[in-house]
């Protein structure tokens, strides 16, 4: 579902940084990955990488048996919508819009009238609990609260893949916790090809394997052999 | 404060920095606010030094000059003032802003002066080579003799005993040049479009009979110049005013003032739209900055340090704007005099010398100051809220950013009020109750839109949202609502446009208005069936018929009957007012039910006997008189006293005018001069034959206009219009601004909402979606504006045309908002703001993703 090819990911010019270095994984339909690693070790650069928000310097991303980098940016943003939820460590929602009207915001981007996004929308907060914070905005809801409309506007459409980035890096132990247990729900209910970056190996734990970064370097890729030949 | 002082100068630095666009525009703001402020100033000022200049150099040594109204005065006068004890010289001149024959017909200021005696006074430099006349002066004697400048000569390659063709009273007429003098002294004034001939050979050129305009003299070293000119104030009449040259600047002023008044009150304007942008800029910047201010808070700066941080940087930025300001007023100034010169050419008669702008430092002072207080007067709220703020919700995330606080209802109340009391003062209150007290009630008004402007906006955004869902789907509704929950963004933009808009409707409304009146007035006193007037600008000061001349156009075949006007501008209670003579028989058989307030027989009997005047409905209303009360009026020869005999509607003057016979007047002003022949038609005769007729007689003869009563009237109409030109280019400056505040806003918006556009793209918004949800909002802030703009110019119509019609032009015009001008002016302002779209879109569109979500 999600291939990584000798990818490798610099920045700057004259201090050259390798956020991310010759790095090769592959995770399967319906698997959940663990991205662990110290700060700086390249994880946020992986997930930017895989939807298509950012370049490599050398190698291929593939989602779904596509090369990305054959696609022009508005197809990737057309597969980032579809394809792809995302979940960002800090939230992200638009304060000025109502948890129904953040979740609905990709549906209407793909022209969706709002009646219908919005009975989506309701649906789908409900799934997440919050059938009774529709109207509510992100800054009249708790932090919890707040990544469960992230969540549900990630997954609005459904997406085969689901990028998360520490979910839970801004919550206390138990509301993460009620969060790691909705997204094994969805992932039990729609069989979502996961990757998660998290410091919390309990997190982690939730995850089928687990791919370890150092550097910019795969260092680790536990649950499973690394592809034969292919390990440093 | 100011310990702390280097380290906020320091934060407000890195903003600067880090925004350098959004503070380049805000400078821009100020400093186009502050430039206009000054550039009007100055172009007054200059046009004023420029003024001064051709009276100076026209006057040359003379230390008293004796001028009349603008009939002039007999020359009779001549031989007292040369006959009082302490006049060493004294010399008869006549100035007429005449025209060449040439294609181009140029102007050309002609001086008549006596040729014997003029070298005493001013200083004549010849061109000596080429020139076989051994005195130029004294070959003036000869009645087609002309001295033209050496610029002149240039300009239309002239030399010595060429012809030169003019237009005068008596026809076109051939000059001969016999000297051309040096670009010195006389030879600089009007850009050295200046000629001189014989004092009494311009007398009959240009039909000014006996009259002359001018003495200039110099006193006798035993007498000293107020001795001598007391003395001869006594000896005058009381109608001839002695006065030093310098002094004469002061007459000149008070003309032009209507035209620097409008002037001045645009350059406010201007200002008003810059304190929007500022306003604009603050609330952003706070909102912007929330985190950094939290951070401020909590290290322990307090909420009056915090304020004080942000007036500080508002007068940081008003400094350096205002000094922009300044320096880029200075060059508008040269463009402003330039037209304004020519404005004062044109409809004043006032021939100007170009002068460098004068530079006057208590004037760049002032708007300096001006420039900087207005800056910290927009930065006063948004410096409140951010002091107001509470640092724990700033230093969460974005989401908990405090939203925009919607407008309460106290707010909405005291907004509805004081949009009230400005409309209540304005259709109750006393009148003349003084010019700055009775501007105070549109500014209520105005203060009480300001007030109302969020809400405003959020209702008209609210109408629109469904419209745009229609149209353009959810990019559409995005946009609105981006709108809508942004009020204070959004309003700040509006209002700038508001005011821009306000101003160009309310302009609007009021010419339209003022041309329907004086349409209508048309209709029941413009009535001959041809109008030959002698300048395109209804009259000239300078230049007129003679009744010879009216003499032969009579005789024409077609013609039953014609009368003659004059009319100039006579002074009277320390001001000028119109003065129409015309031949009362004729007129009165031909208007339709012009006296008001008497018996319409009575009045007509007395009209045509000389007994009584009519006196114009401002007129009567400015002085505080009715029918019955006298008038007395200083003339060249002996004081004219008249009663009232009946009012009557007219527009000649907005100072107020009063109409007598032409008889009277020639009997008290000595001044037989046509300014308009009003020529009657045989039934059945076609007016353009006549007209045809006219013209063929004058062709390469008289500079004259000739019009059938519907061109006239038409043209009348292009003549309000040509008026009101500096009223239209204000406009553009009002609304150059106002676009300026658009890109302010939108670069803003974009910047502001770096993080929320990322988030958009992050989600799955395409490129082109967020471009057009850019222009979309664009469009909506038009539309917006256009309405609360449209609100805020009908509010302002009814002030015009009660309080400021009445006020300034003492004319009272009828409330009507041109509806249809809000259409022509909705696509205008939608391209504009489009265009000022253009570039934060593709800023927009090109942000980088990644970094945008991670923007803090
Ligand atoms: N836009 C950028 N320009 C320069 N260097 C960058 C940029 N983005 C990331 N880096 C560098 O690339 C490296 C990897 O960054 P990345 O954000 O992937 O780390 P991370 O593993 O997500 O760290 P954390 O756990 O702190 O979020 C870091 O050293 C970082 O400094
Ligand atoms: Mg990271």
């Amino acid at each position: 579902m999600i291939r990584l090819e000798k990818v490798s990911r610099d920045y700057g010019e004259n201090k050259v940084v390798h956020a991310l270095d010759h790095v090769d994984f592959e995770v399967s339909r319906g698997e959940r990955v663990a991205v662990m690693g110290p700060s700086g070790s390249g994880k946020s650069t992986i997930l930017n990488l895989v939807c298509g928000l950012d370049d490599p310097t050398a190698g291929k991303v593939i989602v779904d048996g596509v090369n990305l980098a054959a696609l022009d940016d508005d197809a990737r943003t057309r597969l980032r919508r579809e394809k792809i939820g995302m979940i960002f460590q800090t939230f992200n929602l638009l304060p000025t819009m109502s948890a129904i009207e953040n979740v609905s915001l990709p549906l209407r981007l793909n022209g969706l009238s709002k009646k219908e996004a919005e009975l989506r929308a309701g649906a789908m907060l409900e799934r997440v609990r919050l059938g009774s914070r529709l109207d509510h905005r992100p800054d009249e809801v708790s932090g919890g609260e707040r990544q469960r409309i992230a969540i549900a506007r990630a997954l609005i459409f459904s997406p085969p893949v689901l990028l998360a980035d520490e979910p839970t890096g801004n919550l206390d132990s138990s509301t993460g916790e009620e969060i790691l247990a909705l997204l094994d729900d969805l992932h039990r209910e729609l069989n979502t090809t996961m990757l998660m970056v998290t410091h919390n190996e309990e997190a982690a734990a939730h995850c089928d394997r687990i791919l370890r970064l150092r550097d910019g370097r795969v260092v680790g890729l536990t649950g499973a052999a690394l592809p034969a030949g292919e390990g440093r | 404060m100011l310990s702390m002082l280097p380290i906020l100068v320091e934060i407000t630095w890195k903003q600067w920095r880090r925004h350098r666009l959004r503070t380049l525009l805000t400078l821009l703001g100020i400093a186009l606010g502050v430039s206009v402020l000054f550039a009007v100033r100055t172009a007054n000022l200059t046009l004023l030094a420029s003024l001064n200049v051709t009276i100076e150099k026209l006057a040359g040594k003379a230390t008293l000059q004796i001028v009349g109204n603008e009939g002039g005065f007999p020359e009779s006068v001549w031989e007292t003032v040369k006959d009082t004890p302490g006049v060493y010289v004294a010399q008869p001149v006549i100035e007429v802003l005449g025209s060449t024959a040439y294609e181009d017909g140029g102007n050309l200021m002609i001086v008549g002066v006596d040729m014997l005696g003029d070298r005493e006074l001013r200083e004549y430099q010849f061109d000596e080579e080429g020139s076989e006349i051994a005195d130029p002066l004294i070959a003036l004697a000869q009645p087609d003799s002309i001295l033209i400048s050496r610029t002149f000569a240039e300009r239309h390659q002239l030399k010595d005993g060429d012809k030169l063709p003019l237009y005068t009273a008596h026809g076109k007429k051939d000059f001969i040049v016999r000297g051309i003098f040096k670009p010195a002294g006389i030879g600089e004034v009007f850009d050295g479009q200046i000629a001189v001939m014989d004092v009494f050979n311009a007398q009959f050129i240009f039909g000014r009979g006996r009259n002359i305009d001018r003495i200039d003299l110099m006193n006798d070293k035993e007498v000293t110049v107020d001795e001598l000119q007391k003395r001869l104030r006594e000896r005058l009449p009381a109608g001839l005013d002695v006065t030093r040259p310098a002094a004469r600047g002061q007459g000149i002023e008070n003309a032009i003032s209507a035209m620097s008044i409008g002037m001045t009150v645009a350059s406010f304007i201007a200002l008003l739209v810059g304190v929007f942008i500022i306003f604009n800029t603050f609330s952003i910047s706070v909102n912007q900055r929330w985190k950094e201010i939290g951070i401020l808070r909590a290290l322990g700066v307090e909420r009056g340090k915090v304020q004080g941080m942000f007036l500080l940087e508002a007068m940081l930025m008003g400094v350096v704007g205002s000094l922009i300001g300044v320096a880029l007023g200075y060059i508008l100034a040269i463009g402003a005099e330039r037209v304004m010169s020519e404005i004062a050419a044109k409809v004043f008669s006032y021939v100007a010398t170009q002068q460098p702008p004068v530079f006057r430092f208590d004037y760049a002072l002032t708007s300096f100051v001006i420039g900087v207080a207005a800056s910290v007067v927009g930065a006063v709220f948004p410096a409140l809220a951010a002091s107001r703020l509470n640092p724990i919700l700033a230093l969460h995330n974005i989401e908990t950013r405090q939203r925009e606080n919607v407008l309460g209802k106290g707010r909405i109340v005291a907004g509805v009020l004081l949009v009230m009391l400005g409309l209540g003062l304005i259709r109750f209150g006393p009148m003349r109750v003084g010019i700055n007290f009775q501007f105070s009630y549109a500014l209520l008004m105005l203060l009480g839109l300001i007030i109302l402007l969020p809400k405003l906006s959020e209702l008209t955004a609210r109408v629109l949202r469904p419209v745009m869902d229609r149209l353009f789907g959810s990019v559409g509704v995005i946009a609105v609502d981006t709108m809508i929950q942004a009020p204070r963004r959004t309003s700040a933009t509006v209002g700038a446009l508001m005011i821009g808009l306000m101003f160009v409707f309310s302009m609007g409304a009021y010419v339209r208005s003022y041309q329907q009146t004086v349409s209508r007035w048309m209709d029941r006193m413009i009535n001959s069936d041809l109008l030959i007037s002698t300048s395109e600008m209804a009259r000239s000061r300078t230049y007129h018929f003679s009744p010879e001349l009216s003499g032969r156009i009579a005789t024409l075949p077609g013609v039953i009957s014609l009368e003659n006007a004059r009319i100039l501008f006579v002074p009277y209670a320390g001001d000028s007012i119109g003065l129409v003579s015309l031949e009362m028989e004729g007129w009165f058989a031909r208007v339709n039910d012009v006296v008001e307030d008497a018996d319409a027989g009575v009045a007509r009997e007395k009209m045509i006997a000389g007994d009584g005047i009519l006196a114009s409905r401002n007129f009567a209303s400015r002085y505080g008189l009715k029918v019955g009360d006298s008038i007395r009026l200083e003339t060249p020869t002996e004081p004219f006293e008249r009663p009232i005999v009946g009012l009557l509607e007219d527009y000649t003057s907005e100072k107020g005018s009063i109409f007598m016979d032409r008889a009277l007047y020639i009997k008290f002003w000595n001044d037989n001069a046509v300014d308009m022949i009003e020529v009657n038609l045989k039934p059945g005769v076609d007016a353009g034959t006549v007209k045809r007729e006219i013209e063929r007689l004058v062709k390469g003869e008289h500079r004259a206009f000739v019009y059938t009563n519907s061109e006239y009237k038409r043209w009348v109409m292009n003549l309000i219009d040509g008026f009101f030109v500096l009223n239209y280019m204000q406009m553009a400056i009002a609304i150059i601004i106002a676009s300026l505040g658009i890109i302010n806003c939108l670069l803003i918006s974009v910047s502001e909402r770096k993080r929320e556009l990322g988030v958009l793209r992050a989600i799955g918004g395409l490129r082109s979606q967020i471009g057009r949800m850019i222009m979309l909002e664009a469009a909506c802030i038009a539309i917006v504006g256009l309405v609360v703009g449209a609100l805020a110019g009908i509010l302002n119509t009814y002030f015009m045309v009660r309080t400021a019609a009445t006020m300034i032009g003492g004319f009272i015009i009828p409330f009507r908002f041109p509806f249809e001008m809000v259409l022509i002016v909705l696509p205008v302002v939608l391209v504009i703001s489009l265009a000022a779209a253009w570039w934060p879109a593709r800023k927009a569109v090109r942000m980088p993703v990644i970094e945008a979500i991670g923007y803090e």
